[in-house]
């Protein structure tokens, strides 16, 4: 049996290894358009920051792809899928047959329709070239403008203002983290950022990026304005764009896959063609919480998707278990906080359970859909967020616990048999 | 593959356990010496209804925590079966994603520096790991997995015909 895997990062190393666990005699071909060995781009910010060097944002050892006994055709794009035949067409022009094909290409920064983002000091950060292209520039830059306060631009933010920058983050949202957190736990880490020296412009989107004036250039200068909405110009040398990503489905065109947002998947990873399959970023599933389909674009889930992928494409079959597409942790100045599922409910239905102590920043938001948990928020003490994000995913009635849900000796202790 | 059973009715709240374990991860190693150091214990023992219940990691089959963890560093041993953040190839970097998949809470934030994720390690460089040593009450045991089962078995089948 040959297996073409396209993409190795999170899912398309999951599935590989899983393939190769169950089938140990199948052959395994990973492509990726990015030479080099396996990395975990969620460590980007480290490097940026010099927390971690490039050999430190390896997530699998440099022979992984021998010692799993994968062919790896690195540093070249996947092009096309012929189904019938069943080949994929490479950038190079090359051919690869493959008997289960498992796209796994992940998403790329999405740059909003703004003139001036194609310009020398503008980027993205989603591989190890943007950051290294930003670190090459950080030399030369003293102010740099993040637009989108998401989860990767305060990460961003962070790790610029560590080398030593002056960092401003546009956010066209009123809160920072606006699809992840309520706005109490988001103004919670907004003032811990600010108190840290990071400024933050919220509720103004950008414009435009202008490059330096006439008379600017004529000084010798090189950088740039980020014009606002309102027209307020700020100046910067460097500008990372973190407002979203689009998944990378373009070599599923004129393929016959059915393409969304993303590559459609049902509950065993398959597309709408057979012996194809979808995992991670670029994978759109049915999201537990909210019941509908979209993307779920967090390292845990692109992980179990490669793996159950990985099952299928053995021939086991086996269907994902429930996921949840909002499940976000960050930590800023010794400050951490976990969201996950429905944290900033719109309806009546929704029960809200709180539990706010600001002199110690410590906050605890839990949201219910009548017996079941859909939401949480913790902030200053996530020791126990496994276990309330447990119980979203399981779906559990917890009318038996609601009385001491929220409080701090709450545990799995409760839900053990002798403990009725 | 031997694991840590835990027999809750038989567990009084000592702590003993919490203490063997912060003593076996210290650099004194001693109990006076951990709580000197600050070290933090990797078992926890919880109250419920004015009633202690130890919790510890199980080193699950298909860890959450392993397939959270975006650095590499949380891993199962192939061979002993333990799920561990220490002493692989690649560094834990605190990102908490793993406290936030692991369905049992058992794992913490370390306090301090450095900033990893801390959790049951399955004393792999002792014979018997440090909290069932250090259990007075027989509550922890090291045992074959299949053989805690056949117990309970036996146990049940007792209980059904006498």
């Amino acid at each position: 049996m040959e297996h073409v895997i396209i993409g190795s990062s999170a899912a398309g190393v999951a599935a590989a290894e899983t393939i190769r666990r169950l089938a140990p005699a199948d052959n395994i071909t990973m492509i990726s358009a990015e030479a080099g060995p396996v990395y975990s781009r969620c460590l980007l910010p480290n490097l940026l920051a010099g927390s971690r060097s490039v050999d430190g944002l390896l997530f699998r050892s440099k022979d992984f792809y021998r010692k799993n006994r994968i062919t790896p055709i690195l540093g070249v794009r996947a092009d096309g899928v012929d189904s019938g035949a069943k080949n994929i067409f490479l950038q190079d022009g090359r051919k690869i047959p493959y008997d289960k094909l498992l796209i796994a290409t992940g998403a790329s920064t999405a740059m909003p329709p703004v003139p001036g983002l194609d310009g020398p000091g503008v980027f993205g950060l989603r591989s190890l070239a943007d950051a290294q292209g930003i670190l090459a520039r950080i030399p030369a830059v003293r102010r740099a403008v993040v637009v989108g306060a998401g989860l990767v631009g305060l990460e961003t933010a962070y790790a610029l203002y560590r080398r030593g920058l002056e960092v401003t983050v546009v956010e066209k949202m009123s809160q920072v983290l606006p699809n992840q957190f309520d706005p109490v736990a988001a103004f919670i880490i907004l003032r811990e950022m600010q108190a840290e020296g990071i400024r933050f412009v919220l509720g103004r989107g950008i414009k435009e990026i202008a490059g330096p004036t006439m008379w600017q250039r004529l000084f010798g200068k090189s950088g740039m304005g980020v014009v606002l909405e309102d027209g307020e110009r700020l100046k910067a040398e460097l500008v990372v764009v973190a407002t979203g990503t689009r998944c990378n489905v373009d070599l599923a065109q004129g393929s016959g896959i059915q393409v969304n947002r993303g590559i459609k998947v049902n509950a065993y990873m398959a597309t709408s063609i057979a012996d194809i399959f979808a995992a991670g970023d670029v994978a759109e599933t049915v999201d537990l919480v909210t019941g509908q389909e979209g993307l779920s674009p967090i390292w845990p889930n692109a992980i179990n998707q490669g793996k159950i992928a990985g099952f299928n494409m053995a021939g086991v079959m086996r269907k994902y278990s429930p996921l949840i597409g909002q499940q976000n942790a960050v930590e800023f100045r010794a400050l951490p906080a976990i969201a996950v599922g429905l944290t900033n409910p719109k309806g009546e239905q929704y029960e809200v359970l709180i539990n706010h102590c600001p002199v110690r920043n410590h906050y605890k938001k839990l949201v219910l859909d009548k017996d079941k948990l859909v939401g949480m928020v913790l902030v200053g003490d996530i020791s126990k967020a496994g276990l309330y994000a447990g119980l979203i995913k399981k779906r559990a009635n917890v009318q038996p616990v609601k009385d001491c849900l929220l409080d701090q000796g709450f545990s799995y202790a409760h839900f053990l048999r002798h403990s009725a | 593959m031997k694991r840590i059973t835990v027999a809750a009715e038989k567990c009084n709240g000592c702590l003993s356990c919490t203490h063997a374990c912060m003593a076996a991860h210290s650099a004194s190693g001693t109990i006076m010496g951990a709580l000197a150091e600050g070290v933090q214990a990797r078992i926890h023992v919880e109250a419920v209804n004015g009633r202690p219940v130890p919790l510890l990691c199980c080193h699950c089959e298909e860890p959450a925590c392993v397939d959270a963890c975006m650095t590499g560093a949380m891993q199962k041993d192939p061979v002993s079966g333990i799920v561990a953040n220490e002493g692989n190839e690649q560094a834990c970097v605190g990102c908490w994603m793993c406290i936030m998949a692991c369905p049992y809470g058992v794992i913490v934030p370390k306090a301090g520096e450095p900033r990893i994720a801390l959790k049951c390690d399955g004393c792999k460089d002792r014979p018997v790991p440090a909290c069932v040593e250090g259990c007075p009450n027989f509550a922890l045991v090291w045992e074959e997995v299949d053989a805690c089962a056949a117990g309970k078995r036996q146990s049940a089948a007792k209980e059904l015909v006498a």
